[in-house]
């Protein structure tokens, strides 16, 4: 049988403006209908984040209820699986990163294993008393982290955590690459991050997206590699080298198209959910 | 959580050509970061950071 690969679409982000790509689905009336073409052109997971009417990110969690139950309302077949980000506003609380996944129980939420400075400009703060309260409350709400690690001492550090009980395996990994101050978009340090995750935490799972100019390169190797793939507006609004893309299910027609040419089949969000370990 | 790439944008001193480059690719260009593509003058760095609202109007150089 031929392996499945799981397509997550991370169709907003907390960054992108209309002016980047008018394409990009800012509201959540936009990101509903953008998900539900994302879950028809093959995506299994959907990764959330909410704008403000202004267009900055916010951990507004009435927006991501709006999203859920537009998307519940208006397209009853669509069973993606939904996974809220945790780090939508850099200055957002400890409390709204989390209310939000207490509230409304997605299947899945981000989980940032460290801290770090972002883009050389700010703090991207993920403390060790942020991380275990997380971690604990995920496991009560049944919340599943996708582990997001921008660098492979994250890897380690969710190994800490999954040693101490803070988190349970099997663990699933997002590998970030190519972020300003994490580890750069590349093959060599795609492989180096999943063999340091495979020494760390053996059994997890993974993923991984390169944001801009890496995204192809990591897409590829991250199915030759036996990986899951993210694409979406979150990482790159260019679809190819000087043109915008069309929209997120653009992204996720050709990750389909690659994983089919590669001899895999693309995940059904129910076989995501058992390659994730996701109850349901 | 990403923002995708930081950039450094760059105007060319001599042709006037506005391009940026992803600081990803600092170690991988060498010296030839920040070049113009056109007529190879050393750019003139402006700003940097996440997608600007004018990145359309500088074109992305990877090589
Ligand atoms: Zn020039």
């Amino acid at each position: 049988m031929a392996k499945k690969t799981i397509i997550t679409a991370a169709v907003t982000g907390a960054w992108p403006k209309k002016e980047n790509n008018p394409n990009v689905p800012l509201t959540p009336a936009e990101i509903a209908e953008d998900v539900y073409k994302c879950w028809q052109a093959g995506a299994a997971v959907a990764h959330l984040h909410m704008r403000d009417d202004a267009g900055n990110g916010t951990m507004d969690k009435n927006k991501f209820a709006e999203t859920l139950r537009l998307l519940k309302t208006n397209h009853p077949d669509c069973d993606i699986v939904l996974n809220l980000t945790t780090s939508g506003d850099l200055y957002a609380t400890e409390e709204t990163r989390q209310i939000h996944l207490k509230e409304l129980r997605p299947e899945m939420g981000s989980y940032d294993c460290g801290s770090m400075n972002w883009m050389h400009s700010g703090l991207f703060i993920n403390s060790p008393a942020f991380l275990t309260e997380l971690g604990n409350n995920m496991q009560e709400w049944g919340v599943k982290p996708e582990i997001e690690c921008f660098d492979p001492g994250m890897i380690a550090n969710a190994a800490y955590y999954l040693k101490k009980g803070v988190l349970k395996g099997p663990l699933y990994f997002q590998m970030c690459m190519g972020c300003a101050n994490g580890i750069p978009g590349s093959v060599k340090n795609l492989l180096f991050m999943k063999e340091t995750m495979d020494t760390l935490c053996p059994g997890s799972n993974w993923s991984a997206f390169g944001v801009g100019h890496s995204a192809m390169e990591i897409l590829y190797a991250a199915v030759a590699l036996g990986g899951n793939v993210r694409v979406g507006m979150e990482d790159n609004v260019m679809y190819s080298k000087g043109v915008l893309a069309e929209s997120n299910a653009q992204f996720v027609e050709r990750a389909a198209r690659v994983i089919r040419e590669f001899g895999n089949e693309v995940a059904t969000p129910d076989e995501a959910r058992e390659i994730i370990g996701l109850k349901k | 959580m990403s923002w995708g790439p930081c950039f450094f944008y760059y105007h060319c001193p001599q042709c006037g050509k506005r391009f940026k480059y992803a600081t990803d690719l600092i170690a991988d260009l060498g010296p030839r970061f920040g070049l113009c593509p056109e007529c190879g003058a050393e750019g003139v760095l402006e700003k940097e950071g996440a997608r600007t609202p004018d990145d359309l109007q500088y074109e992305e150089i990877e090589e």
